[in-house]
């Protein structure tokens, strides 16, 4: 865990690079996806509950009585910013799936405005939306949503098609694609005769293939067996780290949203509860509710060091291992056990703090939350 | 579906035993057997109805439908017949329309015969033999050649048993029907599967149509196109289109949800994802639908006969006329090979679509089947060019062995020394004469006894038990409609040969399908009978039977058990071998014998399927006893067979109407709510 958790890190990093980088040529700045007070009802007048504020207060149950409908989705607001992946994690009709197909209106939204690198998607109309499908966001399935009748070759080339592209060119991409997922060799094969991960490899070859802007997955893993997901995650990290290309995933596997996520939306009954990094979401519960989704977490694995360090004195200052500020507690729990004494956190060649035995057993027994986000740390909590 | 108790659904609203009644509740006995009916209204209802019918069946002695109730339809229906008579050839509807279809209809059907009278029995066997091979892959695999071989054995059987000409008919009849019938259900199952309003109108109208005896269909055509060719096109394109076009939507609308959605999130618009994403996936499906359209369109080629349709089924019909058995027989073994190698050859291609899905294939071999399609075409033309010249027109008559003599021959035999004076056992013939007696007689006779309010009555009780109000309400109304036409006596000897025939038919069938279910070794013997059995048209099974026990009312009822047993059979032998294994494990670890896990899990978990049986032995078993009015068995369908052959509207057209309310109403009865049979 620790291992992978570590190669998000620096995937992070070189992210981050590769981000400022692209946006120093791209002049649109802004977040990708700008999701503003979203609404999805389902049911009988559904359009009438977003707008009322007497509805808005009532919980699920409540609200079922009293309209009949169903707010899948309810008064979401979050932006995804160019290069990240943002993950919305939930229990299963928490809404989460609802939400990834409001994005680009596979369902239609009840209420709100979306946009996308700052064009309003409520208001297109049929063109630009499948102009949006085709070439700017495209979506891995959890049950694959492959077609049994098509090669493997054909099945990833199946967006190029739907955009009209000649066959031999789309073949041609395709076949790199194939390869890029790990499938060489498999191209005429059959979906029905791959096993559930090379399927989804399919799948995700078919998203790539149409060279979106956007990667939406929606519980693209939950199907697979726990070996095979955790393959299929190392891969998607893996093409995260080669394209740095914006990705949305829908989950309800916790572990799965941190490992991937440099952004976690928690989401419960249709309402982001809390919206931060791992480390936030695991050090800094919005609520019971979140506080008991993330107890089995082992915390060194997720907070950094930045949360358990304490001033130095100026003896230690000038003493101990120099390690990075977002090293994880349990690096420097490794450390520290090595050479016997504290560790100096170093940022830009100042020494920040110290981290020692007790103030890393402080985050291990879950007791540094009073410490937590004293160093300023932004907070992004529930809504933007 | 997990614990067999849990299911065990009773259709008591379990209401528990009230306190009151018992006493204190020192002792939680179960109710006891009385008390548990007692709380049952509906179980309550139906003894008492069927006491009142009992009862007034007994006291009044004669139950007729009252005359006062009763409509004179046959004088409107003649003159309807006179002035169809006068202006079929002038009327505008006749000139601008129906002329049109029938002429196209006629056209179709001349013109290929002719081009396969013009490609000569070599032509017409090579190129039959090539096309199944193709459709079975084209290929040396074993299936490709099996289907290939078949059609090979196929023709020159057919040659040989001198049957060659009517069987280019009927071969001429079947294309022309199945590229209509396909092509019409192929557009109403889109229709149906992407529109649900077109879903919600059509729906009951092939649900009815499924019901309706195919003889039923036969007159109204007669009236509008008169008795010819056309006719019976037309009538087995209606009746063989359903299949097709409910398969067609049931893919349509099974179509795996996450591929269409992954189509949608790809941008491809309505045209693409139904081309591209929606047909594909229902193509197994779409197949199916074609294999029954085949099967059905072949059933009513061969009936349409009495309508003049000529082929095969002419030679079966004026064979059974004159009683030649051995003709009979010799038209209908050609009959039954036809079908035999339209369904391997449909359900060859079938399976080769899911491999396809499975297995995929190499680019070369797509080449090359495509080739192989191609150079069929083109055989086609050359034999059509050249065909008489290399062998001439007909079969040569030296080729030919004459079957039918020997047929006749044994069948005398038969019927002299098995038919009847046996010492002891009796015959065939006089089994069938007891039956008739002990059996049939009392039954019409307590039908006719039971006054008609009685028998509404239980109908409607019926009705109410397995279905809503509305199944009650339709089983009435399809009974005074027969009553209003004054059908009365002849349908209620009708519907004593059915419920007879279903008797015998739902007994067979449930033990053999329980033997199915249970013993591996019956269900591979059966297997492969019970799918000949199911592919052959209605029409074939008279043959036997006449030999068996004459034309008489019995022979009928055995016509329609051989008929409907199959399907009974099948279904619950599936029912039974379906029902969920871990409530079956759970019961052999608890120590339960064989027969007590029959009885006590797998036949009430298989209660569905057993209902679904009764329903399609309903439906088969009508359908064939009102056939059976060809040989003898009188009633309904020999008003119709009547009806037909002396173009006699009035008699055969209410007669026609009565089947069709017997057929609805024995459904609707048979039928439990929210279960639609789908095939």
């Amino acid at each position: 865990m620790s291992e992978a958790a570590e190669t998000t890190a620096t995937a992070e990093n070189e992210d981050a690079q590769t981000n400022v980088k692209a946006n120093d040529n791209d002049t649109r700045t802004g977040p990708v996806f700008s999701v503003r007070n979203l609404w999805k009802v389902f049911g009988p007048k559904a359009d009438r509950v977003p707008g009322d504020p007497e509805h808005a207060a009532l919980s699920q149950t409540e609200l079922r009585e009293k309209t009949g409908c169903t707010a899948a989705v309810r008064d979401v607001s979050f932006d995804v910013h160019k290069g990240e992946v943002f993950v919305v994690m939930g229990l299963s009709g928490s809404g989460k799936s609802t939400l990834v197909r409001c994005l680009t209106r596979l369902i239609e939204p009840t209420a709100g405005t979306l946009e996308f690198n700052g064009e309003d998607v409520i208001s297109m109309g049929k063109d630009a939306l499948r102009e949006l499908r085709r070439h700017r966001a495209s979506m891995v399935f959890q049950n694959f949503g492959l077609l049994p009748h098509r090669s493997v070759l054909d099945n990833v080339a199946y967006g190029l098609e739907i955009q009209g592209m000649a066959k031999a060119v789309r073949r041609e991409r395709a076949a790199e694609m194939v390869a890029k997922v790990g499938l060489e060799g498999l191209g005429e094969r059959r979906p029905g005769q791959l096993s559930g991960g090379q399927q989804q490899r399919v799948g995700l070859a078919r998203a790539l293939a149409v060279d979106p802007q956007v990667l939406l997955f929606d519980e693209p893993f939950s199907a697979l067996d726990p070996l095979i997901r955790r393959d299929m995650q190392e891969e998607v990290i893996r093409l995260h780290r080669e394209e740095g290309r914006t990705m949305i995933f829908i989950t309800h596997d916790l572990s799965e949203a941190l490992r991937l996520g440099d952004r976690i939306a928690l989401m419960r009954d249709g309402e982001i509860v809390q919206l931060g990094t791992p480390e936030e979401i695991v050090a800094n519960p919005a609520d019971d509710y979140v506080r008991d989704f993330v107890r089995d977490v082992p915390r060194e694995q997720v907070i950094s060091v930045r949360r358990a360090m304490r001033p130095a004195d100026a003896a230690e200052a000038a003493t101990g291992t120099e390690i990075t500020p977002e090293t994880l507690v349990s690096d420097a729990i490794a450390t520290v056990a090595r050479t016997g004494e504290h560790c100096r956190v170093v940022e830009d060649g100042h020494v920040r703090g110290v981290v020692d035995h007790a103030s890393l057993l402080t985050v291990v027994a879950g007791l540094d939350k009073d410490s937590a986000g004293e160093d300023g740390m932004e907070r992004e909590v529930a809504a933007v | 579906m997990s614990s067999p108790t849990l299911t065990k659904d009773e259709t008591t609203q379990s209401s528990p035993p009230s306190s009151g009644s018992s006493g204190p509740r020192t002792t939680p006995e179960a109710p006891s057997a009385l008390a548990r009916f007692a709380a049952n209204p509906k179980a309550l209802a139906l003894v008492v109805a069927a006491l009142v019918v009992i009862v007034s069946g007994l006291v009044s002695g004669d139950g007729t439908w009252p005359h006062s109730l009763t409509a004179d339809v046959k004088s409107p229906l003649n003159d309807l017949d006179n002035w169809l008579v006068d202006n079929r050839d002038t009327h505008w509807i006749f000139l601008y329309f129906l002329l049109h279809l029938s002429n196209t209809a006629q056209v179709c059907y001349d013109t290929l015969l002719s081009l396969l009278e013009s490609m000569s029995y070599v032509g017409v066997i090579v190129v039959g033999t090539l096309i199944a091979w193709a459709a079975g892959g084209a290929d040396l695999s074993r299936r490709a050649l099996r289907t290939g071989g078949t059609a090979l054995a196929v023709f020159v059987v057919c040659g040989v048993l001198d049957v060659w000409e009517p069987t280019m008919e009927t071969l001429a009849l079947m294309i022309v029907a199945v590229v209509f019938s396909a092509l019409l259900g192929g557009l109403l199952g889109l229709a149906s599967g992407l529109s649900d309003r077109c879903e919600k109108i059509l729906r009951p109208v092939f649900d009815t149509m499924q019901v309706m005896p195919a003889f039923a269909y036969l007159l109204p055509l007669i009236l509008m196109f008169d008795i010819g060719v056309p006719s019976a096109l037309i009538a087995t394109v209606i009746y063989a289109a359903p299949p097709m076009a409910r398969l067609t939507s049931l893919g349509l609308r099974q179509a795996d949800p996450t591929a269409l959605e992954a189509a949608t999130s790809l941008g491809a618009d309505a045209r693409q994802r139904l081309l591209t994403a929606r047909l594909p996936l229902a193509r197994k499906q779409m197949m199916l639908g074609l294999n029954q359209t085949i099967m059905m369109c072949l059933s009513m080629v061969v009936l349409a006969s009495l309508i003049g349709a000529g082929g095969l089924g002419s030679e079966v019909y004026e064979a059974l006329g004159a009683l030649k058995i051995g003709d009979a027989l010799v038209a209908g073994i050609a009959v039954v090979l036809l079908a035999v190698l339209l369904d391997r050859t449909t359900a060859a291609a079938g399976e080769r679509l899911d491999d396809v899905a499975t297995s995929g294939i190499s680019r070369t071999v797509e080449r090359l089947r495509l080739a192989v399609w191609g150079g069929i075409v083109v055989l086609i033309g050359v034999f059509a060019a050249v065909g008489t010249a290399i062998a001439g027109n007909e079969w040569p008559e030296g080729w030919v062995v004459d079957f039918s003599n020997s047929v006749d021959t044994a069948v005398d035999w038969f019927t002299d020394h098995l038919g009847s004076g046996i010492p002891v056992l009796g015959g065939t013939i006089t089994w069938a004469q007891g039956f008739t007696e002990y059996v049939l007689n009392p039954l019409r006779d307590g039908l006719l006894a039971t006054p008609w309010w009685g028998l509404a009555l239980l109908v409607a009780v019926i009705g109410w038990i397995v279905g809503t109000w509305r199944a009650a309400l339709t089983g009435v109304i399809c009974l005074a409609l027969i009553g209003w036409m004054r059908l009365w006596d002849v349908a209620m000897d009708t519907l004593s040969q059915v419920l007879a025939g279903l008797f015998l038919t739902i007994i067979v069938g449930v033990l053999v399908g329980i033997l199915c279910a249970r013993v591996q070794r019956v269900d591979r013997i059966m297997r492969p009978v019970l799918d000949t059995m199911q592919t052959m048209p209605q029409f074939v099974y008279l043959i036997p039977v006449i030999a068996l026990v004459g034309q008489n009312r019995t022979g009928g009822i055995l016509a329609a058990v051989i008929y409907a047993a199959p399907a009974v059979i099948r279904i619950t032998a599936q029912g039974l071998r379906t029902v969920d294994p871990a409530a079956m494990e759970a019961s052999t670890s608890l120590g339960a014998t064989g027969k007590q896990q029959l009885f006590g899990v797998q036949l009430p978990l298989a209660r569905k399927s057993m209902l679904v049986a009764l329903n399609q032995g309903v439906v088969l078993v009508l359908s064939m006893v009102v056939i059976a009015g060809l040989i003898g068995g009188g009633a309904l369908g020999y008003m119709v067979v009547q009806g037909l052959s002396k173009g006699d509207l009035s008699q055969g057209f209410p007669a026609g109407i009565a089947i069709v309310c017997l057929g609805i109403m024995l459904d609707r009865l048979s039928q439990p709510v929210g279960k639609r049979v789908r095939d």
